[in-house]
């Protein structure tokens, strides 16, 4: 090692040195590879599906396709969340089968599965394949697909709907409209998008006939919750499945549950008796990967004369895509409702979504889920209305603040925030940011002939609830000089072990490097959730902070006994324990322990964590230039409050992660079908990502109101920064366009867009 | 099939290989050198980043059967025993990394340019970067780490 | 991919023998398109011939006025050659535009001209220095070499052995980046080839480079009604035609005002 040198994250060793563990890194001897076939068509009837040439092909070992893995007991993909209907109606549901059964419903649904020697060679002989199609009209477009004149798609879905859902009271928002002395109305789309993480979507599994459990490595978001839902997928017992904690590169929602490989593979192990495996190209991830976003949502405020806001609604076209799986129905009814007044204090709200299917690849939860969409909206309609109808942007925010006494506040709609204080967060961007004086800027640039602009959002988003019943955490001091905890909660990358030593460091005075933290281990039957939500740190760092101080009471004696006093006499206060004058760490007692007595130091920790708001001020200053339509960010300002802070710099490098991400969507990511439902960005040649230079310069800070809704004070960071980057970059560039009469354009940004709307202003 | 012989982190290697498997296949499954990674397949996210012969070129875009007689290095093969590159170093101490698929590919990038050009402007390490693509840390901390390690190789130097 | 058979040619004979010999053979140079290609299936070879060991098929050097380029020169090689930078200003800064540096490292002047791209950026330094494309038959000018989307002039048993530059009196590139690929959304090379001679060649905007004329004659200065006006100004998800036709009017004025 070089002389001096830590590393800032556990984690960054194995990763920087090539020696992390992803999935695709798995190689057991005798290992099968799998090749998955897909649908070409968005929609049609199997007429005759053909499999004999590709089982007679050299190499192959097995072939499937839907009957042969309902024989072994495959379930569907998982759709955990089901809404009531408006009026109480049970939603339609759709579930996707693991293989096509009969119908096929979007580009790359998955028809048949081929096992070989090698990947190359199950290619080869999937080519083979023969599918008699019966090609079907398609709908694709989530606005038309409910029109009379489109074809259904599921027998159980009149006009495509799955579910027509509603939140709040509509009454006094119809009251409130018709005496408002100003309303306005925008209809905002937050585009379909790719999650892209990093690492292509991959299986492994291999099962062991002697103990009747199938290991399987995958990048997930959570051990418990995979196994649970690949259990559903492909009727394997929960108890007989071994999620293995291995590195995930990325996950932003995508891998809370199991796709139809998984429930496949884990068959196919049992079946093949021998390791299988399946790794994703890109280009069919870009199409069987769940898509994220995808909601049209149409918002409606009414003011009064001084500019109070009298009430908000909003009604909202969700795109499930062709099924129903995983997060889509969550997505477009809680999270679209729960914080749908933003941070502000708004007597009445009221909501509709309608959930539709469309021919396309199922949508399912991409970083925010819905948060960051309604955020946007909102932030966009408070800003288009204070345009419309003159008044300051900033006053109009500041005005409807919910006020610091107000709190805890019971939003109209049912929803309790304990904390925001907005009011402090937005001076303190106003004052980084120097918004006070970017009219000269702005007239500096357009001396230059460059348009400024900048745009600011006050949020608050609710992070993840959590599913389990409450987080646990098992720790233990190993005879090797290492504190051992155990959790379920498990990184996809955000470096949760780093955070969670830092926690231990703090609560127990023990080193940090001396912690190891294992997520998912099979001895361990402990409970708790997955990451998501952006509540892994609050979750699972609360149940590691209540086992720190469980962990206190069984040092205690040991420490008496260090300092040679009573145990009354001996108290633990700012990483040390004291007593008479003088003091010991936990180290110094432990490392003196015997091996026998080191075993005996254990403690199980436990806490419930709900919802919490994280909440924030986010300003972007940007300039377009009117030649080619292309936004420069010229500086992201972000000041959050994400409750008590452990690592400040993940912290940052969540935010960073976030408004880039945010930023993507904004200027240049986006989805595209045609009209037969084949996509038409389906690879990085047309999907455009954010690359290095995107966001030149990001200022953050945070600032720390403590909650009280968990025992760590923490609020989760994970999706701040898309949640403020949406409307934060909309609304500069809005501000930019806005003297050229341009008051509202739709993500993505793009340069063409922008050159095209500035074009029609002129004429 | 063919007969090919590389230099791989300073080892000589002779492989026989498939005419058409790709020098990111023939590192992660014959050399089992896993940390090259592959994370697409049109040649854009540079996950399968190594050097070859000094230049930082894709992996998955190179026949094993083209890096005949090259000198390949891969993540594996930054270090110099148990010291590590500064390059490795800075992107842990700027926290450059959070998954760290990326990684390797884009430490390699960095090596490339670092090698080309030691003292480049932000806008140079734009350019640098611009065959690789990140989706966890919004690329400010990387560019950080880049400036950091250029300061460090320079101090080296002298 | 498809299974191939490879072998590296030890001259421009044998490679030209075994393009005669089979219609599914491919030469093979830096490997950036065709590679990717051969990934997805989209095309079947049986043999691949890899070109890139021939002598001096990376030859860069100034003969006279005329610069020759190796047919396996890398983009970076050109982009970084003291040399190419005193012969033509746009032609070195066009080279270290082409894609990302790893595809620099490995991509070639020859592939990238026998390719044709229309959002390739070599092909309007070619058209617009009027460069010749010698194969081991014989020499073809710029002029008659690029003849539609992905069709050259080479014959199936052709293989491009360098290209001769002549030297300009002045030039410059000045290229729209295409937000997903990082071809040319548009391309504009303008090249002063002797006093009262100017060449303008398009790349990205259209489905072939092509010279634009009416800005050829404007000798230089940028009227202000000169219009890029095409029949077949590409039009897609990305991009509408008439932002395409813009960028051409915009990049030809930046290009201009850079001329060095």
């Amino acid at each position: 090692m070089n002389a001096r040198f830590t590393p800032s994250r556990q984690e960054d060793l194995s990763l920087i040195t090539g020696k992390g563990h992803f999935t695709a890194d798995h190689n057991y001897p005798g290992m099968l590879h799998a090749y998955v076939i897909r649908s070409m068509h968005a929609h049609a009837h199997i007429k005759h599906l053909n499999l004999e040439a590709v089982r007679a092909y050299p190499g192959v070992r097995w072939v499937v396709s839907a009957d042969d893995l309902k024989a072994l007991g495959a379930g569907t993909i998982v759709n955990p969340i089901t809404a009531k209907g408006k009026g109480g109606e049970e939603q339609a549901l759709a579930l996707m089968p693991i293989l096509a059964e009969g119908t096929v419903r979007f580009v790359g649904q998955p028809i048949a599965m081929v096992f070989a020697d090698s990947a190359l060679c199950a290619q080869d002989a999937a080519e083979l394949a023969e599918i008699d199609y019966e090609v079907l009209e398609t709908s694709v477009d989530p606005e038309q697909t409910t029109l009379p004149t489109a074809v259904q798609l599921h027998g159980n879905a009149p006009r495509n709907v799955s579910v027509h859902f509603a939140s709040g009271d509509a009454e006094p928002v119809n009251a409130a409209f018709a005496k408002a002395s100003f309303t306005s109305q925008l209809r905002v789309l937050s585009q379909r998008l790719m999650g892209v993480p990093m690492e292509p979507r991959a299986v492994v599994a291999i099962h062991d006939a002697a103990s009747g459990i199938t290991t399987v490595h995958t990048p997930h978001q959570g051990i418990l919750g995979m196994r649970n839902f690949l259990a559903l997928a492909s009727g394997a017992k929960p108890e007989s499945l071994r999620i293995d904690a291995n590195d995930v590169g990325g996950s932003f929602g995508l891998r809370g549950g199991p796709y139809s490989e998984h429930a496949a593979l884990v068959l196919a192990a049992r079946h093949l008796g021998c390791a299988v495996s399946w790794v994703g190209s890109r280009s069919e991830i870009f199409l069987s990967d769940w898509h994220g976003r995808a909601l049209i949502l149409n918002g409606e405020i009414a003011l009064d004369n001084e500019g109070h806001i009298l009430a908000i609604r909003f009604k909202d076209r969700v795109d499930a895509g062709a099924y129903n799986c995983m997060m889509s129905t969550f997505i477009g009814t809680r999270n679209l409702s729960i914080t749908m007044g933003g941070v502000y204090q708004i007597p009445a709200l009221y909501m509709e979504s309608e959930v539709v299917y469309t021919n396309t690849t199922p949508v399912s939860a991409y970083r925010g889920a819905g948060r960051p969409d309604i955020a946007y909206a909102i932030e966009r309609l408070v800003d288009f209305a204070a345009h419309e109808h003159g008044f300051d942007p900033v006053a109009l925010r500041r005005k409807n603040f919910i006020a610091e006494s107000a709190f805890p506040y019971k939003t109209a709609n049912g929803s309790t925030i304990d904390t925001c204080l907005s009011e402090k967060l937005l001076d303190r961007a106003l004052a980084l940011s120097h918004y006070a004086t970017f009219e000269e800027r702005r007239a500096q640039s357009l001396s230059q002939g460059k348009f400024r602009g900048i745009g600011l959002s006050t949020f608050l988003e609710a992070s993840g609830a959590g599913t389990a019943p409450k987080d646990q955490a098992w720790g233990e001091f190993n005879v090797n000089g290492y504190l051992y905890v155990y959790g379920v909660t498990g990184p996809s990358g955000q470096g949760h072990s780093t955070s969670f030593a830092s926690i231990i460091e703090k609560a127990l005075g023990w080193p940090a490097d001396r912690v190891r933290y294992e997520a998912g281990n099979a001895n361990q039957k402990l409970l708790g959730n997955g990451t998501g939500g952006s509540r892994s740190l609050y979750g699972a760092g609360s149940a590691i902070l209540a086992m720190c101080h469980q962990m206190l009471e069984t040092i205690q004696p040991h420490a008496a006994k260090t300092l040679g006093v009573d145990l009354a006499q001996v108290r633990f206060e700012n990483g040390v324990w004291l007593a008479n004058g003088s003091t010991t760490t936990t180290a110094h007692i432990i490392d003196a322990l015997t091996n026998e007595d080191k075993t005996t130091l254990h403690a199980l920790g436990e806490a419930t964590s709900g919802s919490t708001y994280p909440n924030g001020c986010h300003i972007a200053e940007v300039e377009i230039d009117p030649a080619t339509g292309e936004t420069h960010l010229i500086h992201y300002y972000a000041v959050d409050d994400l409750g008590q802070v452990i690592s400040p710099q993940l912290v940052r490098g969540q935010v960073h992660g976030g408004v880039v991400q945010g930023w993507g969507q904004a200027f240049c990511e986006q989805v595209v079908y045609d009209s037969q439902g084949q996509l038409l960005t389906g690879s990085f040649m047309d999907y455009a990502m954010p690359r290095a230079g995107c966001v030149p310069h990001l200022t953050n800070e945070t600032y720390e109101v403590r909650t009280q809704l968990n025992l760590l004070g923490s609020k989760g960071v994970g999706e701040s920064g898309c949640t403020g980057s949406l409307p934060a970059l909309a609304n500069a560039v809005m501000s930019a366009l806005r003297p050229y009469g341009i008051n509202q354009m739709d993500m993505p940004f793009t340069a063409p867009k922008i050159w095209a709307a500035l074009q029609k202003a002129k004429a | 099939m063919s007969h090919i012989s590389l230099n791989i982190n300073g080892n000589a290697h002779t492989l026989e290989v498939e005419d058409r498997a790709l020098l990111a296949d023939v590192l992660r499954n014959n050399l089992k050198l896993t940390g090259t990674h592959v994370g697409c397949d049109t040649s854009q996210c540079g996950c399968c980043t190594v050097l070859m012969d000094g230049d930082a070129v894709k992996s998955c875009t190179v026949l094993a059967v083209q890096a005949n007689g090259a000198q390949i290095t891969t993540i594996e093969g930054l270090a110099k025993g148990a010291n590590l590159h500064p390059i490795q170093v800075a992107f842990s101490n700027c926290h450059a990394l959070q998954c760290g698929f990326c990684t390797p590919g884009m430490i390699m990038a960095t090596a490339g340019l670092l090698a080309n050009n030691p003292k480049p402007t932000d806008a140079q390490i734009h350019e640098g970067l611009a065959g690789n693509l990140c989706r966890c840390t919004g690329y400010i901390n990387i560019v950080e780490s880049v400036k950091q390690a250029a300061k460090v190789m320079q101090e080296k130097q002298a | 991919m498809y299974a191939f058979h490879y072998q590296k040619a030890q001259s421009v004979e044998q490679a030209s023998a075994a393009l005669t010999r089979s219609d599914a053979s491919r030469l093979l140079s830096g490997g950036m398109t065709l590679i990717p290609s051969l990934k997805h299936r989209l095309i079947q070879v049986d043999e691949l011939i890899d070109i890139t060991g021939l002598p001096g098929w990376r030859d860069i050097r100034v003969e006279g006025h005329q610069l020759w380029i190796g047919a396996g020169a890398t983009h970076q090689s050109v982009s970084r050659h003291s040399e190419v930078r005193q012969f033509s200003r746009g032609l070195v800064e066009l080279a270290g535009m082409i894609g990302d540096p790893q595809v620099r490292a490995r991509g070639t002047l020859g592939g990238s001209v026998a390719n044709n791209d229309p959002a390739a950026d070599y092909p309007a330094a070619v058209l617009g220095l009027n460069a010749t494309i010698k194969t081991q038959k014989r020499e073809i000018a710029a002029d008659d070499f690029f003849l539609g989307m992905f069709a050259t002039a080479l014959a199936s048993d052709e293989v491009i052995e360098g290209l001769r530059f002549n030297k300009p009196l002045k030039s410059a590139y000045a290229k729209f980046r295409h937000a997903a690929t990082g071809y040319a959304m548009a391309g504009v090379f303008v090249a002063q080839i002797s006093k009262d001679q100017w060449r303008v060649a398009v790349t990205g905007a259209t489905n072939c480079v092509c010279r634009w004329h009416e800005a050829e004659v404007a000798a230089g200065t940028v009227p202000k009604d000169l219009r890029f006006v095409h029949d077949s100004v590409l039009d897609d998800i990305h991009a509408p035609s008439a932002y395409r036709a813009h960028l051409v009017n915009m990049l030809y004025a930046q290009a201009v005002s850079r001329l060095a």
